[in-house]
């Protein structure tokens, strides 16, 4: 390319890093927590139940074991009594099968919980997995697999970029992990310079969080395998994609895994966590969340308990102001609504917002007017019009041809394109839709072949 | 507690809307507006009005009949009205206005399927159709502001190869349509429209640069070439219909490509042909191939693999 883009950057969103500035306060415990047991909305990497019904249990205890690939287990963030293990839904229609306990007020500590003994690389990546660390950035993805892939001698990854964006308005619990954890994000990193083999950390920092890349810099000083790059405040600058390419300028191409580029992306809170396990056998039962929106009395960082009902949550952070028209688990670009305030937060969960109905957007599509704001918007370049008018298509071959030839599979799925659009389309939505479309046409022509 | 609104991501948007661009071409239209009143007089309003209405009521009217949903809410009747009687003389008379804006708005707009299907420009296929059905509509008029001599515009003077004052040019105190004239009023506009991010400066700015260079490149004439790119239609088509987001491609680079080639039309129709203007035709031809633009300017998403 002759004039190759130094940085992709794409919208000025408002921060509203309201919250930025407070510690987080530990909530009371919770009456009872409810533990699905998938951590990602795919239902087929549910975890298995290690616990049943009557059964007493102590913070930390293992309560579900991983079964099968990409699930975790998952430990009992509070202690008392299991009062059910049935179906429930969550986020999507689909029933998942969850563990509720009822607290006892105690909180007492498992004797489970003690460093971990390891020595070798695979007992390393094993003592991530016992912990139940997932990725924290949004995806959920179990930190070990991510580690094992990361270790593959074929793909050399030898540079390590944590995530620390946090390009999503009102979020700060990786702000405040930096803040506050910032010794331990160091014990991470020497842990995984040890075995991983990485020789280079980059600590990726939106440079609104000023104080955050002061404090790592002194931790760091004189750490001759970390830098900190500090990166302008522009959404989506923690996507994958995004970021790699602005720190490393390399790109991932089409089918190809990031560790092949020799680069493993992953999040700060992530790091923090599996050390907090790595050095005191304290697995991930805890985390802090931030509680803000348009509807709340006053924004704040807690730090609660895994599986807390969002309910209980804004009771201890103070309360409503005003009615909340719609709440969402995690951020106001990617976030998701929910139905209900009985639902519990997740492992992945760094905020929950209440909107009032004026502040969350409640539109109705029209038109295209072909105004061209989604493309010069996309992070990635997609031609976001031209697959809007390939899913019209109606013979399935030309439809699937065409969406080929258009990339889409290179979506980053950041919303930049329904954010802008004046004609209120859902043209984030209509992606994802191609890409099913184009699974489902795959698996359909793959079976052809069989026959 | 009432019951939680629940719907896909993202849950803010920017705040942009159709209604929200059409508002602020509109705006962007006023100075060019209010400069037809001041100096073709009261008979400009007589156009303005008689093709704002013909645009909203067609289009209701249209709407009504069909039995389809009222769009004159997102004003881009209320545009093309404008932009039309901007086009069009003092001269033309009211039911031409009518029958011309009526055109646009229905047949090129409206039975295409509506705002952001129609394949060409409502308010330039409506003037080229007058140009076909009535003949003149830019020409015979005076401005009423000075005492002009001649009642034939620039273009016409240009062509028989007499000089015209450059300034007079740049405030458009000569004959012409009404909203074509004044080029300070357009370039106020314009301005407007690049602030608030609602076009970009690559077609107006190569549209009428290339139209300069070929001008200066073929007559070596620097004035020459100013006066042509200042009389006729050229900054009001550059900056209004050549940025047209329905009819023009969706990407820059295309943006550049559909530029260039209404530069060069304008210049071809301008200099070889017996036809002073062609600022309209050339837009039309190339809102015409603009599918074929964007097909050839096409670019892969970042890592995308063939």
């Amino acid at each position: 390319m002759l004039f190759k883009k130094k940085n992709i950057s794409s919208l000025h969103i408002p921060h509203n890093k309201n919250t930025a500035g407070l510690v987080p306060t530990r909530i009371d415990t919770p009456k009872e927590v409810v533990l699905p047991m998938n951590v990602t909305s795919h239902a087929m990497n549910a975890s298995k139940p290690a616990v049943s019904v009557g059964d007493h249990v102590r913070v930390g205890q293992v309560v579900a074991c991983e079964e099968g690939s990409f699930s975790t287990f998952i430990h009992a963030p509070i202690s008392g009594t299991v009062t059910s293990i049935e179906p429930m839904k969550f986020r999507s229609e689909q029933e998942v099968l969850a563990i509720t306990i009822e607290s006892d007020g105690k909180m007492e500590l498992s004797p489970d919980i003690k460093k971990p003994e390891f020595n070798t690389c695979d007992e390393f990546l094993q003592a991530v997995n016992n912990g139940g660390i997932v990725g924290l950035g949004g995806a959920a993805f179990p930190i070990w697999a991510k580690l094992r892939e990361a270790t593959n001698p074929d793909y050399n990854v030898d540079t390590v970029l944590i995530n620390a964006a946090e390009c999503e308005p009102y979020i700060t619990s990786d702000h405040r992990i930096m803040l506050e954890e910032g010794n331990m994000l160091k014990a991470g990193i020497d842990l995984l310079h040890k075995y991983i083999g990485a020789e280079r950390f980059v600590i990726c920092i939106e440079d609104n969080k000023q104080d955050a890349i002061d404090n790592l810099t002194k931790i760091f000083e004189g750490d001759s395998c970390v830098e900190i790059q500090p990166l302008p405040s522009i959404y989506p600058q923690g996507a994958k994609q995004v970021l790699l390419y602005n720190v490393t300028g390399k790109v991932v191409k089409g089918g190809q895994r990031m560790a092949s580029l020799g680069v493993l992306i992953t999040n700060v809170s992530s790091v923090t966590k599996m050390a907090e396990y790595m050095t005191t056998g304290m697995p991930l039962v805890e985390r802090i969340v931030t509680v803000d929106g348009t509807a709340v009395k006053e924004p704040k960082n807690v730090k609660a308990p895994i599986g807390t009902p969002i309910s209980h949550i804004i009771e201890q952070a103070g309360g409503l102001k005003s009615e909340a028209f719609k709440v969402l688990i995690g951020g106001p670009m990617l976030g998701t609504a929910v139905s209900s305030l009985d639902q519990p937060i997740q492992k992945v969960a760094n905020a929950v917002l209440f909107m009032t109905k004026k502040e969350a957007a409640q539109l109705e599509p029209s038109v295209c007017i072909r105004c061209g704001r989604c493309m010069a918007n996309c992070p990635v370049n997609l031609n976001l019009e031209g697959i809007a008018a390939a899913m019209e298509l109606e013979d399935e071959d030309k439809k699937y041809a065409r969406l080929k030839d258009l990339g889409v599979g290179q979506c980053i799925e950041c919303a930049c394109c329904s954010y802008v659009c004046p004609a209120h389309k859902p043209i984030m939505q209509t992606n994802n839709e191609s890409r099913k479309f184009m699974k489902k046409y795959q698996a359909a022509h793959a079976e052809e072949g069989r026959k | 507690m009432s019951k939680l609104y629940v719907s896909a991501s993202p849950h803010i948007h920017s705040g942009a809307s159709t209604r929200n661009i059409m508002l602020d071409v509109i705006i962007a239209l006023l100075p060019a507006t209010a400069a037809s009143v001041i100096i073709f007089g009261v008979k400009s309003l007589i156009v303005l009005a008689s093709c704002l209405i013909a645009a909203v009521g067609g289009e209701a009217l249209f709407n009504l009949i069909c039995r389809k949903k009222q769009t004159i809410g997102d004003l881009s009747a209320v545009v093309t009205g404008l932009l039309l009687a901007l086009n069009l003389s003092t001269n033309v008379p009211v039911w031409q206005c009518v029958i011309g804006t009526l055109f646009a708005i229905v047949c090129v707009k409206c039975l295409f399927g509506g705002l952001g299907r129609n394949f060409a420009n409502p308010a330039i296929t409506g003037r080229v159709f007058m140009l076909v059905a009535f003949s003149a509509v830019a020409g015979g008029a005076n401005p009423t502001i000075v005492d002009a001599v001649s009642s034939a515009t620039p273009l016409e003077v240009l062509a028989k190869g007499e000089s015209v004052d450059l300034l007079d040019l740049f405030l458009g105190l000569h004959g012409g349509a009404i909203g074509e004239t004044c080029v300070l009023a357009l370039i106020i506009g314009f301005v407007y429209l690049l602030v608030r991010k609602v076009i970009t400066w690559h077609a107006p700015v190569v549209f009428i640069a290339t139209v300069f260079v070929l001008y200066l490149a073929f007559t070596g004439d620097v004035m020459l070439a100013l006066s042509q790119i200042l009389a006729g239609g050229l900054f009001i088509g550059a900056i209004f219909m050549a940025t047209d987001y329905v009819t023009t491609p969706i990407t820059t680079c295309g943006r550049i490509v559909f530029a260039v080639g209404c530069g060069v039309i304008t210049f071809i129709i301008r200099y070889f042909c017996a036809y002073p203007e062609g600022v309209s035709f050339s837009i039309l031809i190339m809102n015409i191939l603009t599918p074929f633009i964007e097909k050839w300017t096409e670019k892969q998403p970042l890592g995308g693999v063939k």
